[in-house]
């Protein structure tokens, strides 16, 4: 019979937190031969196998089929995948990992605190710059998405593959999207949250495949593995 | 696309040789512009909609490159690399490939890599009468070249900024509208705004700031606003200065000032941006709806029979002219006159032709300060659709 396939974040906060959460579902993931390997399997489900990628590819892995299930961020989901409501299904909000994907702007902005008001500065900006407000992200498909939406185009996107924050002081881009917990950081940076610039309120989810075979033996096994993992998480984030 | 057959290679060639020589004799200068073009330009200009239509790359070193849309905006670089002072004045006649990404998929009158060839002119003292030549020279090179059954629509992203003066709209409020005439979904919700009346402000903006601050008293304005993020321990990061930041306060603080635009002067615009049809019952009908504008017919009238006369003037046949108020909007980098040339055996959404008026290209282009621009391109392959005889 053929296993079912799970991708977990492969290091870092999001792996130590997945470790935890199947802990407290009472499960224990353990990685298969070299400590430095890439498989893993869970104690008393011989059906699942496990295998750890790094969790900007999990969403990839996720829309190829190449997995049946994935555990990794919304925003990435949403950003690697433009037709996720089709490829994917989200199974289970797992209570950890919370990023808003947030529009932000210079906080000496006093005269913006809206997406429309950043549309209003656009072509004054571009007047007077000779070029349109840049928006460094390296979400760039969910933030043309979310201005799109808006019946906003006039920006122009720099992907920026790190420290987005330090763009607009940097002088390199005008405004950002980027993700935030306690905006802290965009407090450091002499940045502020537009009020209607949440884009997306992002936690770990458990993802499945669309894309993936199934077989009615492999659907019930994820039932199972869904239903121990919900039992575990927060009732908030559920 | 339509040019893999020896035969249409040649039918192209040959079309475009005979478009070139029209143009060479005139007195405009043939270049030949790179075909990879750095993507900055055409990002600046069209903003980040682009990349929905062109094909951009980065190269090994990084750089993001694309195949040029259109040759508009490289012919504007290499007038710029030739001329210390961009405003001196040119003219430019080109013919090459250009490439569309085509979200529908590619088809003969929409292919993804295709041939223009057209010309530019810079730095015209008489924008009119550079105008008008213009679309005579492009006219004239389409009928050497046999398409005959042409018709030409026009279009004045100017001239809706002269019937707000007529209108008797506010400067305030005619600088949002003018803005907004380009977006047509803001432009709608910007006209029933301004009918109802003041603006209410984001409430994320200080209201303490709005108070304080007004246009007469600018130095002050600035202060409050210094002394405003000083108060909140904000710094004053990034490329929009103090002083661009007050301007906009200004504004939102005037617009909440701002008497609801009257109702006539609304009706006025609303009948202004649904004119269409032949040119001259176009003009009948603007100077009709003018006739009763707060402000009189003013520049708008004069400059649309203006630009009839000289259309005349230099040949072409006016009943074979149509103008509508609408079209440009939507267009990204004109300022005036826009226009384009169909081809009765061809659909309306497939013109063989286009052109207009684009001032402020030059400068995204890197020049410092605007220049006169006009100029039109001609889509190859479509207006060879028009005169080839089809094998029976």
């Amino acid at each position: 019979m053929s296993k079912l396939t799970l991708a977990i974040p492969s290091k870092g906060r999001l792996m130590e937190q997945t470790t935890d959460m199947f802990a407290r579902a009472g499960l224990v993931v353990r990685k298969v031969g070299h400590v430095r390997g890439y498989r893993g399997e869970i104690d008393g489900l011989p059906e699942i196998d496990v295998a750890y990628v790094s969790s900007g590819e999990i969403a990839a892995a996720l829309k190829a089929g190449s997995v049946h299930l994935g555990i990794t961020g919304e925003d990435l989901i949403r950003e690697g995948i433009s037709d996720a409501a089709t490829r994917i299904r989200f199974l289970q909000k797992l209570g950890f990992g919370f990023a808003d994907v947030i529009v932000a702007v210079p906080a000496c902005w006093v005269d913006v605190a809206t997406v429309k008001d950043l549309e209003e500065i656009a072509l004054p900006f571009r007047r007077l710059h000779g070029r349109w407000p840049r928006v460094a992200t390296k979400y760039v498909n969910l933030t043309r998405r979310f201005f799109a939406a808006n019946g906003f185009g006039d920006y122009r996107i720099v992907e920026s593959a790190g420290a987005t924050e330090g763009a607009p002081a940097a002088g390199t881009a005008e405004l950002i999207v980027d993700i935030t917990t306690t905006g802290e950081t965009l407090r450091a940076n002499g940045l502020k949250i537009l009020d209607d610039g949440v884009i997306l309120r992002s936690q770990a989810n458990l993802c499945a495949s669309n894309a993936a075979q199934w077989t009615p033996e492999l659907e019930k096994i994820c039932d199972e593995l869904t239903a121990k993992l919900s039992a575990s998480v927060p009732e908030k984030s559920a | 696309m339509a040019a893999e057959t020896a035969q249409n290679l040649e039918a192209l060639a040959s079309q475009a040789q005979t478009m070139m020589s029209v143009f060479t004799k005139a007195g405009y200068d043939a270049v030949a512009p790179s075909i990879i073009q750095p993507a900055d330009v055409f990002l600046d200009v069209i903003g980040e909609s682009l990349r929905a239509r062109t094909y951009v790359f980065s190269d090994q070193d990084g750089a993001e490159l694309c195949l040029r849309p259109d040759i508009t905006v490289p012919t504007c670089r290499l007038h710029l690399e030739r001329h210390a002072d961009p405003a001196t004045p040119a003219r430019y006649c080109y013919n090459g490939p250009a490439f569309r990404y085509q979200p529908q998929g590619a088809t003969a009158s929409h292919p993804r890599e295709f041939r223009q060839a057209g010309i530019e002119r810079f730095g015209d003292k008489s924008r009119e009468v550079a105008e008008a030549e213009t679309v005579a020279i492009v006219l004239k090179a389409i009928e050497k070249v046999g398409l005959k059954d042409w018709t030409l629509r026009l279009g004045d992203l100017g001239l809706f900024s002269s019937v707000l003066d007529a209108a008797g709209v506010s400067p305030n409020w005619k600088k949002r509208l003018d803005d907004a005439f380009l977006k047509p979904l803001s432009f709608r919700d910007a006209l029933k705004g301004f009918a109802s009346g003041a603006r209410v402000a984001s409430p994320g903006i200080p209201e303490e700031l709005l108070a304080s601050i007004s246009r007469d008293d600018r130095e002050k304005s600035e202060a409050a606003v210094a002394v405003y993020l000083e108060e909140n321990a904000i710094e004053l990061i990034g490329t929009r200065s103090l002083s661009d930041i007050t301007e906009h306060l200004i504004v939102i603080a005037e617009d909440r000032q701002e008497k609801p635009l009257d109702a006539r002067a609304i009706e006025l615009i609303a009948r202004y941006v649904a004119v269409s049809g032949p040119a001259t019952t176009a003009g009948d009908k603007i100077a009709a709806l003018l006739k009763g504008a707060a402000n009189g017919a003013g520049m708008a009238l004069e400059t649309y029979d203006r630009r009839l006369a000289l259309l005349s003037n230099a040949g072409i046949d006016l009943d074979r002219v149509t103008f509508s108020a609408e079209f440009g909007r939507t267009l990204a980098y004109y300022s005036g006159l826009v226009f384009e040339v169909n081809a009765a055996s061809l659909d309306a959404k497939s013109p063989v032709a286009n052109g207009g008026r684009y001032d402020g290209l030059m400068r995204a282009a890197g020049a410092a300060v605007d220049v006169p621009a006009v100029g039109a391109a001609i889509h190859s392959e479509r207006l060879l659709a028009t005169t080839v005889k089809r094998a029976p």
